[in-house]
C-alpha cells in the first residue's frame, strides 16, 4: 500500500541472505570469470573479500571444508615473501629461477600483507608460519623520510602511491603483528617501531577547506581516502574524536568537526548515475532522469541573470526514506560508500549522524542483486566482489541483525578482531627463537 | 599454439608458468590462454632481467590485459630507460591506454616518471582535456595535473581560467573549485600567499557568490566560502547579509538553500545571545529542508547547549 510515496504495513526490506551466500560460495569455491583478469594483481585483496563475506553471513564453516580452509591457509603463506611481507598473488614469485638479480621484480606488497594476515585471521590460523620479524622490519623499510607509506621496495626504494590506502594496510600490518603496545619482542629495543608521528602528520596536513581528507595535500576529499586515513589513526591509537584540542599534532585528524560535517553530507537522496549531477551528460540521458534531478540540472545550467526562484523544495535532500552515501560532493551515491562514509562516522563515535535506516533500504532495496545475490556499484547493476562486500560491511554498520557485527576500522567481524588478544598473549610469552622466520 | 609460442623471435625464452603452490588457490580467475601464455613469457624475461625492444611489446600486450600488475610498469620504466626508447612514443601509446583504463593508478605513476624524464609538458593540456571529456570529475587526472603545475611552475598559465572555464560549464563540478583553492593556495608553502591576501579574498568570494546565484543548493561554492572564512581569517559573519538572501529566519518558508540555513546558523551562533535563533535555523534544517541530516543538525544544537527539539 502506497500513501503519498510512503509505503505503510509493507515488511521492512530483507536481506537474501541464502542468495548471498550462494554468490560467495561461487565465488570461492570456483574461477572467477576472466573479467577478473585485470585484478589479477590483486588476488590477495579479492581473497580478503571472499574469507570476510563469509565471515560476515557466518557461512565460512559451512560453505567451505576443513580441507578446502587449510588450502586457502596455505595459499596465503605460499604468497609469503621469503623476506617478511606477502605478495598480492604467486604470479611475482620466480621460484627455481629467482635470484639476487631478479629479486627486485619479486617485492612483498603492504596492502598485500594487510590482507593476507587479516585473513589468516578469519581463517582461524595460528600465525605460526607468519615471519613477523622480518615482516616488520620490512614494514619499516616502505615507510618514506615524510612519514607517508608507499606499496613495496624496490632496489632499496620506497615505490608505489604517497596515499593513505598504504598507511591504513601499514597500520593494521602494524597492529595485528603487535598491537597496540608500544613493545613487542619485534621491535627489539623500541626504537625499531614505524614512524608514528610523521605518519600522523602526513594524514593531517591532507584535510581540505571543506573539511573531507584527500590523498595528498590540495587534492579534492574523498570518502575512501577518509576512511584509510581515520582508520590508519584508529589502529594506532592516534584517532581525536574530540577529546584532544585540534593543535595536539600527536592526534588526527586535524579538525573533527569539520571531517563530521563533510561526513554526514555523504548522505544524499542522487542515486542513479543516470542523473548524476555531471551536466555534460544532460543531453543523452533526459529520459532517465527522475524529477528531483531535473529541478537540480535545471538550476545548474541557468545563468547568473536569470536565477530560478526554488519554490519547491525538491532540490533539498528531504526523502528521508531511501538514501545512498557518495564519495565526494555532488557525486552520485554508490554502494561502497555507504561503507567509507558510514565507517569514517562510527570511528568519529558518531554512529547516529548518518540515517541508517535510509542506508538499509538504499542497499537493500536499489543496488542489493535480488536474484544472484551480492551488490551492485549502483541500482540495477550486476554485483561484483567488491561491492557485495562493501554492501554487506555497510549493512551491518547500519544497524542490520542479519550479518554480524563489523568492526569500523579494520573491516572484518567484531569476532574475529577479538582473536588478536590470543595471539599477542601468545607472542608475549614466546622466545624469539621459536620465531617461524628463524 | 600461441602469439609467443609460435614465434621465432621467442625461441630462445622457455616460458616460466605461476605455481599455485596447491589444490586450493584463493581467487583463482579463468583466465584465457593468451593472458596465461603472455604472463608466462614475461615472468621468464624478467626473471632474466632482459631490457630489449621485444620486452616492451610483451609489456605493452600484459598491461593492456591487466593494467594493475604493480612491477611490470617499473619492469617497463627501466626498460625504456635502459635502451633509450623514445619516451614521446611512450606517450603515444600511454594516452591511448590511459582512455582505456580511466581507473588504474599505476599508469599516471609511469607518464609522470616519462614527463619528468622528458621535461617537458608539451602536448600535456590537450590530453588532460580529452581525459576530462570522458569524465570532467577523474580524481586520478585531477591529481595529475596538479601534479603538473607544480612541476612545470603553470601557476599563472592560464590554470585559474581554466578553472573558471570548468566551473562555467558544470557549477557543480566539485573536483574543477578544489582545484581553483589548489591554484589559489597551493604555494602558500614557498611565501606566494593566496586567499589570506585581501584582495585575493575580495575576488574570490565574490567569484562564489555569483555561483551560488546560479544553483543556490549547490554545496561545492558555499563549503568555497567558509573555506575562505577558516583559513583567509575572514569572521563568517561578514557574509550574513549575503546569506540571508538565501536563508533568513524571518522567512521560513522562502529558504533557497540549505547551505545557506547551516552557515546562518553558524553566523547566529556566534552573536550575543544568538543562541536561540541558531537553533531555530537547525531546527527548520532537522524537521523541513534537510531531514535526512536530523540526527546531525540535533547533534549541533546539543554543541551549542540546546536541547533536542522534541520528536
Amino acid at each position: 500500500m502506497t500513501v503519498e510515496g510512503r509505503n505503510y504495513g509493507l515488511p521492512d526490506p530483507r536481506l537474501e541472505k541464502a542468495r548471498h551466500v550462494k554468490y560467495w560460495t561461487r565465488c570461492i569455491k570456483t574461477f572467477l570469470p576472466h573479467q577478473y583478469t585485470g585484478n589479477d594483481s590483486n588476488r590477495m585483496y579479492l581473497a580478503f573479500l571472499m574469507v570476510s563475506a563469509l565471515d560476515l553471513l557466518d557461512a565460512l564453516y559451512t560453505a567451505c571444508s576443513e580441507d578446502e580452509r587449510r588450502g586457502f591457509i596455505d595459499w596465503i603463506y605460499h604468497c609469503q615473501h621469503p623476506d617478511g611481507g606477502f605478495r598480492m598473488w604467486p604470479g611475482t614469485d620466480f621460484g627455481e629461477r629467482a635470484d639476487a638479480s631478479n629479486a627486485k621484480w619479486d617485492p612483498a606488497n603492504v596492502p598485500a600483507t594487510y590482507f593476507a594476515l587479516s585473513s589468516l585471521l578469519i581463517l582461524g590460523d595460528d600465525f605460526k608460519r607468519v615471519r613477523r620479524k622480518q615482516t616488520f622490519q620490512w614494514l619499516r623499510r616502505v615507510q618514506r623520510p615524510d612519514g607517508s607509506f608507499g606499496e613495496i621496495l624496490m632496489d632499496g626504494r620506497v615505490e608505489g602511491g604517497r596515499d593513505p590506502r598504504a598507511g591504513y594496510c601499514a597500520a593494521g600490518v602494524r597492529y595485528i603483528l603487535h598491537g597496540a603496545k608500544k613493545h613487542a619482542p619485534e621491535m627489539g629495543d623500541g626504537n625499531e617501531d614505524i614512524n608514528v608521528d610523521d605518519l600522523v602528520r602526513c594524514i593531517r596536513i591532507c584535510q581540505m577547506f571543506d573539511g573531507g581528507i584527500a590523498d595528498e595535500p590540495f587534492h579534492e576529499p574523498h570518502a575512501g581516502y577518509t576512511f584509510c586515513s581515520l582508520g590508519c589513526l584508529s589502529l594506532m591509537d592516534r584517532l581525536n574524536t574530540g577529546k584532544y584540542p585540534s593543535t595536539d599534532e600527536r592526534y588526527g585528524p586535524s579538525d573533527v568537526q569539520e571531517v563530521i560535517r563533510w561526513l554526514v553530507h555523504r548522505q544524499t537522496n542522487i542515486l542513479d548515475p543516470g542523473g548524476a549531477l555531471d551536466s555534460e551528460f544532460l543531453g543523452t540521458k533526459t529520459a532517465k532522469l527522475d524529477p528531483l534531478e531535473v529541478d537540480k540540472l535545471l538550476t545548474q545550467t541557468s545563468d547568473a541573470q536569470a536565477v530560478p526562484e526554488p519554490s519547491s523544495s525538491s532540490a533539498f535532500a528531504i526523502n528521508t526514506e531511501c538514501a545512498g552515501m557518495n564519495g565526494r560532493t555532488n557525486k552520485v551515491a554508490d554502494t561502497c560508500y555507504a561503507w567509507w562514509s558510514g565507517a569514517s562516522l562510527h570511528m568519529l563515535g558518531q554512529p547516529n549522524l548518518y540515517d541508517q535506516t535510509a542506508v538499509r533500504k538504499y542497499l537493500l532495496e536499489k543496488t542489493q542483486h535480488p536474484v544472484l545475490g551480492g551488490f551492485g556499484k549502483f541500482p540495477g547493476d550486476l554485483p561484483d566482489l567488491y561491492h557485495s562486500y562493501l554492501g554487506l560491511a555497510a549493512l551491518s554498520l547500519a544497524g542490520s541483525d542479519e550479518v554480524k557485527e563489523v568492526d569500523a576500522s579494520m573491516c572484518v567481524s567484531k569476532d574475529v578482531r577479538a582473536r588478536l588478544s590470543g595471539l599477542w598473549e601468545a607472542w608475549d610469552v614466546e622466545n624469539l627463537a621459536d620465531d617461524a622466520s628463524t | 599454439m600461441g602469439k609467443y609460442s609460435d614465434d621465432p623471435a621467442w625461441a630462445d625464452v622457455t616460458p616460466l608458468p605461476t605455481d599455485e603452490g596447491g589444490p586450493n588457490p584463493l581467487a583463482a580467475i579463468a583466465y584465457s590462454e593468451e593472458y596465461e601464455e603472455t604472463m608466462s613469457y614475461l615472468r621468464a624475461a624478467m626473471a632474466a632481467n632482459e631490457f630489449s625492444p621485444r620486452v616492451l611489446d610483451l609489456t605493452e600486450d600484459l598491461i593492456d590485459m591487466n593494467p594493475a600488475h604493480y612491477t611490470v610498469w617499473l619492469y617497463r620504466a627501466h626498460c625504456l630507460f635502459a635502451i633509450n626508447s623514445d619516451l614521446k612514443e611512450e606517450l603515444d601509446w600511454l594516452n591511448e591506454t590511459a582512455l582505456q583504463h580511466q581507473k588504474n593508478y599505476q599508469i599516471w605513476h609511469h607518464r609522470m616518471l616519462i614527463l619528468d624524464k622528458l621535461d617537458s609538458c608539451e602536448g600535456e593540456g590537450e590530453f588532460v582535456e580529452r581525459m576530462f571529456e570522458k569524465d570532467a570529475k577523474n580524481y586520478h587526472v585531477w591529481s595529475y595535473r596538479q601534479w603538473l603545475v607544480k612541476r612545470f611552475a603553470l601557476w599563472e598559465n592560464g590554470e585559474l581560467e581554466f578553472t573558471e572555464k570548468l566551473i562555467e560549464k558544470d557549477v557543480r563540478n566539485n573536483s574543477a573549485w578544489n582545484h581553483r583553492w589548489y591554484v589559489i593556495n597551493g604555494r602558500e608553502g614557498e611565501g606566494v600567499r593566496g586567499i589570506t591576501d585581501p584582495r585575493i579574498r575580495e575576488r574570490e568570494v565574490d567569484f562564489a557568490e555569483v555561483a551560488v546565484a546560479k544553483a543556490p543548493q549547490n554545496q561545492s561554492p558555499w563549503s568555497y566560502l567558509r573555506g575562505i572564512a577558516r583559513k583567509g581569517g575572514m569572521p563568517l559573519s561578514s557574509l550574513k547579509d549575503f546569506v540571508s538572501q538565501y536563508a533568513s529566519l524571518e522567512q521560513p518558508d522562502e529558504v533557497r538553500s540549505s547551505h545557506a540555513l547551516d552557515m546562518m546558523a553558524e553566523i547566529l551562533a556566534e552573536e550575543d545571545n544568538g543562541k536561540q535563533q541558531a537553533g531555530a535555523a537547525l531546527d527548520m534544517l532537522a524537521q523541513k529542508y534537510d531531514p535526512i541530516r536530523k540526527n546531525y543538525w540535533e547533534y549541533r544544537k546539543g554543541m551549542l547547549g540546546l536541547p533536542s527539539a522534541a520528536a
